[in-house]
């Protein structure tokens, strides 16, 4: 599977690609950036820590639509990152603990949806929360920056497969531009 | 700026952050990627506000005060962490065209924030019913995300500057 994944044509064109694997990687650390930072936002008013003054239910309003817009962002583009290199990555340690990262991060999710969301109704508008909210969002803080350590890791022991000498690397910019060769 | 980074490459902090980079380098970026999510996440909600599209029960003074300070103090977090990289590797950093637009656009962003957060505390509410209702403030927020976002991607190509050809002066090297 992770051997026909890699040898699929999207994933063989970003890799003879000069700009695909860049462009990639810096549209997910922006959509991570909007995923962190949102979160963070959110976890800090769950721990009493910022935006007391606003219930709990209009931050998520405010919020969650733009995290889940961002995480959407962020793994399409890590999975076409992904199927560039499969078998390396699938088998990178760090790329495996990033993975359990966001299983957990999930299940925190779920934890905080069938324990204190179900009584936010009596503590959503005032400064203090329960303790279960404030677990989770400690928790979700810690993943998070858990997933952003591990991900930046897997770029430091993955190696990405070489281009074959004689594939033809696209023109780079200056070459877009039409600029003459110095 | 050659000869500057090959010095500041053989003075003993840089040695140490070479020395170390297994752990090093990846623990700086780590710090240096929250850093600018708590920016992007400060830029956005500033953003939306004075779009209409979020925190529309607090005013826009109101909602500045709550997320410039996190806007600023990133800032700093992320110049001590992006020195600690110029020092750890600094030909990578310093000869690189990526690096130097990337100084010029975080130059535009600070500058931005800073003004707007002064002008909004001098004008305080007579602003928030003129300017703030105003398209051009809507379009200067539009353009500073978009900024921000720039800054995130010359950060990555960074370590991709051949895309820039002959403008990166690695190739020069």
């Amino acid at each position: 599977m992770l051997e026909w994944l890699q040898r699929t044509a999207v994933a063989v064109s970003i890799r003879d690609s000069l700009y695909s694997f860049p462009v990639l990687e810096s549209i997910h650390v922006v959509g991570l950036a909007l995923v962190f930072g949102t979160i963070a936002i959110l976890d800090l008013r769950l721990l009493g820590l910022a935006s007391t003054d606003r219930p709990v239910s209009r931050l998520m309003a405010d919020l969650l639509k733009w995290t889940w817009a961002a995480f959407a962002l962020t793994a399409l583009t890590g999975g076409l990152m992904f199927s560039t290199n499969a078998i390396v990555y699938f088998h990178n340690t760090f790329f495996r603990i990033k993975m359990l990262l966001l299983v957990l991060a999930a299940v925190n999710m779920l934890v905080f949806e069938l324990t204190a969301r179900k009584t936010m109704a009596r503590w959503d508008g005032g400064p203090s929360t329960p303790p279960a909210a404030k677990v989770v969002a400690a928790l979700s803080l810690v993943i998070w920056v858990g997933v952003i350590v591990a991900g930046r890791v897997i770029g430091f022991t993955a190696t990405r497969t070489s281009v074959p000498a004689q594939a033809q690397p696209d023109p780079n910019f200056e070459d877009l531009l039409g600029l003459p060769e110095k | 700026m050659n000869q500057f980074a090959l010095w500041l490459a053989s003075t003993p902090p840089s040695v140490f952050i070479q020395e170390h980079n297994a752990w090093a380098v990846p623990a700086i970026q780590s710090v240096h990627i929250v850093g600018i999510a708590l920016i992007m996440g400060s830029v956005l909600m500033i953003d939306l506000r004075i779009l209409g599209l979020a925190w529309t029960d607090r005013t826009l003074q109101q909602t500045t005060n709550r997320f410039g300070p996190w806007l600023t103090g990133s800032l700093w977090v992320l110049l001590a962490t992006g020195l600690l990289m110029v020092v750890g590797e600094p030909v990578r950093e310093l000869v690189s065209f990526s690096f130097w637009l990337k100084m010029a656009l975080v130059a535009l962003g600070a500058l931005v924030a800073v003004s707007f957060q002064r002008a909004l505390r001098r004008h305080d509410q007579q602003w928030e019913r003129t300017v703030a209702q105003g398209s051009s403030l809507k379009l200067l927020a539009v353009v500073t995300f978009f900024v921000w976002i720039g800054v995130i991607f010359l950060g990555r190509l960074i370590a991709y500057d051949h895309v820039w050809g002959s403008w990166s002066p690695a190739k020069r090297l």
